[in-house]
């Protein structure tokens, strides 16, 4: 296939152009002894113990973006699920719904990011499905990845394990991603440097459970925001959460156009960014081990859990004001004015 | 893009002296109102309300764009949408909140071509690029987006663009500040003006309603620093009994306003009554097409003459937006009334009284 060749209904249909795309385009880029196999399935040993089990679809629009695109998304986004089970993902199962017409220098772009991405996650594509649907049935190209991965002994963290004195700590800025899509996306001229903040985080979290200290919570604030996801938390661990609004952190191009436009970065998604709940005596030693990875240098401690107004989120505002922090209901829209 | 200008205005101790200071001073129970829905959402997310003392309340008047346009206009909106040949193109806002039957959302997914745009001059280019299609845009705003429209406006009889036409909504400021002094049962003892809509008007078109009603009246803009010092400013003026109309802003607001912008809006509109939603017409406050732009009015190009139809039962938008009631204070709130379910239009804008409780309160 040429690169500006498009793709066509016939390399969905399962018949020799599908199997040329496969071999030629596909295999050698996620190459690997289970998937070279070309069975049905990927087979695998299982260890002992447990195992986390995730999958999502991703379906943004555009799918080029500052920083990277549909397909390094849909790689570190389940990597990050699997990761936030406290697991270390091993293996992720790939399905492509490519819409007739798109053109195969930009799927090869996309599957070379999934490549790559998956390699610097250490992670091996092992199975997959690629459909093609009619010009007009679909955006382009959506991806559904599922992921496996081994929970240590030992560990066990879940949103319903968040206790009163936890300290909470995010990774990074806030926002970064949601801002760059809605600013490829609308077409706003941005003139600003803002890229996703889309990164595997699996070496991230395999380094704090590592560090012998305990961790309750970890969970990546994707869509929602950290907003939504806290409220999620607060929920599950029937606890009250007090945020410090002086220490969020979100970089000032993001927090310009979330200005401009009215939204709130809480509610922004991010793609590179955990949320980590650990008892106070632990809190500091996890937030180094944090900043020293290579995703997390600008962490920073947020706010604190309380046994107050148990299933609340409560902000302490730059002025001394306090103000709830609702989980978002709907998409947020642009303002008029 | 720099935001040093704007954390001036955030400044955490700055702000604090600010309060001390209010609390030090404040020994009557008042009600300040403030006139612009970014001031509602800006008081709410920076929470204001929580620093201040019990007997101050804030009040959140008709300055949400949103919540002010009558049901007949969304109507108007949803029957545009429901057109086959039109693409109807407007502000986020518009989206959810509810007509009669339906909402453009609702209209989107069943097949309606309703795009969101962030300027009327993307709906313009829309226009141009659809040339089978007549495109109407969702004209909806205050002073602050109504030069703009009238630009577009002016643009298109240039460029010939003879598909493009505006459905207008657009509500001017002062005269609604002088409805709301005359309303019954009505007590505001102070107004938070609006900043983005005073930048345009300047502070000369408050004087005839300060002069009127001699109410204490502050100019100001959007950050919880802003905020704090115009409420300070309007606590003095009550306790000492000297009613001022004060520019606050000047760093964005003049005495004589946008000159160049007042200019193009009175070139493409003229003065009209026009019905507020939940306080009804009020006179001369409206912003309709001038005779010799009547060729992009989408109501006379399609002879949309809506009905005006009754608000919904039990909701208590006008009151609120007119300081009578508190959000919470409806018995619609929080019931069958929510930002997944709105019933009236201060639950469903993001800047609206009701939305701004529901999400911070």
């Amino acid at each position: 296939m040429k690169n500006d060749d498009k793709v066509l209904l016939d390399h969905g249909s399962g018949g020799k152009v599908s199997h040329a795309m496969f071999s030629d385009l596909i295999l050698p880029l996620f190459d690997n002894p289970e998937l070279s196999k070309q069975d049905d399935g990927a087979v695998f040993d299982v260890v002992q113990g447990k195992m986390a089990f995730s999958t999502d679809s991703y379906v943004v629009d555009p799918i080029f973006f500052p920083g990277g695109n549909i397909g390094d998304l849909a790689v570190n986004g389940t990597v990050n699920d699997v990761a936030m089970c406290g697991a270390h993902p091993l293996y992720i199962s790939v399905g492509l719904i490519i819409e007739e017409g798109l053109a195969v220098g930009d799927l090869k772009i996309i599957l070379e990011s999934m490549a790559m991405a998956a390699k610097k996650a250490g992670v091996k594509i092992v199975t997959g499905d690629t459909k093609v649907v009619p010009r007009g049935k679909a955006d382009k190209i959506f991806i559904n990845t599922s992921g496996v991965g081994v929970i240590p002994q030992g560990v066990d963290v879940s949103g319903n394990q968040a206790k009163a004195g936890d300290k909470i700590i995010v990774s990074g800025s806030i926002a970064d991603h949601g801002i760059t899509i809605l600013s490829e996306r609308e077409g706003l001229k941005f003139d600003s440097d803002i890229k996703t903040d889309s990164a595997p985080l699996n070496h991230m979290v395999k380094d704090i459970l590592n560090s012998g200290c305990k961790v309750h919570v970890l969970r990546d604030p994707t869509r929602g925001g950290l907003g939504t996801t806290l409220n999620e938390i607060a929920a599950q661990s029937n606890v009250g959460i007090r945020l410090y609004e002086d220490k969020l952190s979100v970089k000032g191009a993001v927090q310009g156009i979330c200005e401009l436009l009215g939204f709130d970065p809480l509610y922004i998604a991010n793609e590179g960014k955990l949320i980590a709940f650990v008892p106070q005596a632990d809190a500091d030693r996890v937030l180094e081990v944090i900043r020293a990875s290579e995703f997390g240098q600008d962490a920073v401690i947020v706010g604190e859990v309380t046994d107050q107004d148990p299933g609340r989120v409560v902000l302490e505002t730059l002025i001394g004001g306090t103000r709830i922090v609702d989980m978002l209901t709907g998409e947020q829209l642009p303002r008029i004015c | 893009m720099s935001l040093k200008y704007v954390e001036e205005f955030r400044d955490g101790e700055l702000a604090r002296q600010l309060v001390k200071k209010i609390c030090r001073i404040s020994k009557k129970d008042l009600r300040l109102m403030e006139v612009c829905g970014t001031h509602t959402m800006s008081i709410f997310r920076h929470g204001i309300r929580s620093v201040l003392p019990r007997g101050i309340t804030l009040l959140s008047g008709p300055g949400c764009p949103v919540c002010v346009t009558a049901q007949k206009d969304i109507d108007a909106y949803v029957a545009f949408a429901q057109r086959k040949e039109v693409i109807v193109t407007t502000f986020g806002d518009l989206m959810k909140v509810p007509g009669s039957n339906s909402t453009l959302s609702r209209e989107k997914a069943d097949g309606a071509d309703v795009r969101m745009v962030y300027s009327i001059f993307d709906a313009l280019n829309i226009a141009k690029e659809n040339p089978k299609k007549e495109v109407v845009f969702c004209a909806v705003g205050f002073e602050t987006t109504i030069p703009t429209i009238a630009a577009a406006i002016l643009t298109a009889k240039a460029q010939g663009v003879e598909n493009f036409s505006i459905y207008s909504a657009n509500k001017l400021t002062p005269p609604a500040l002088a409805a709301l002094m005359e309303a019954d049962g009505v007590k505001i003892d102070g107004f938070i003006l609006p900043g983005h809509v005073s930048v345009i008007t300047g502070t000369q078109a408050y004087r005839q309603t300060f002069e009127t009603y001699d109410i204490p009246s502050v100019i100001t803009g959007f950050e919880p620093v802003d905020i704090l010092q115009s409420v300070l400013l309007l606590v003095e003026q009550n306790e000492t009994n000297c009613p001022a109309l004060v520019n606050a802003y000047p760093r964005a607001v003049s005495d004589s306003g946008n000159v160049k912008a007042k200019t193009i809006m009175n070139q493409v509109f003229e003065i009209a009554d026009a019905v507020w939603r939940g306080i009804g017409e009020i006179p001369n406050s409206g912003m309709v097409l001038k005779k010799e732009f009547q060729a992009f009015d989408g109501a006379k190009k399609f002879d949309m003459n809506m009905p005006d139809v009754p608000e919904p039962k039990g909701c208590a938008c006008g009151e609120i937006l007119m300081g009578l009631k508190t959000p919470d204070q409806c018995r619609l709130y929080k019931k069958a009334c929510t930002p997944m379910s709105p019933v009236g239009p201060c639950m469903v804008s993001s800047e609206g009284a009701c939305a701004a409780y529901y999400k911070y309160s």
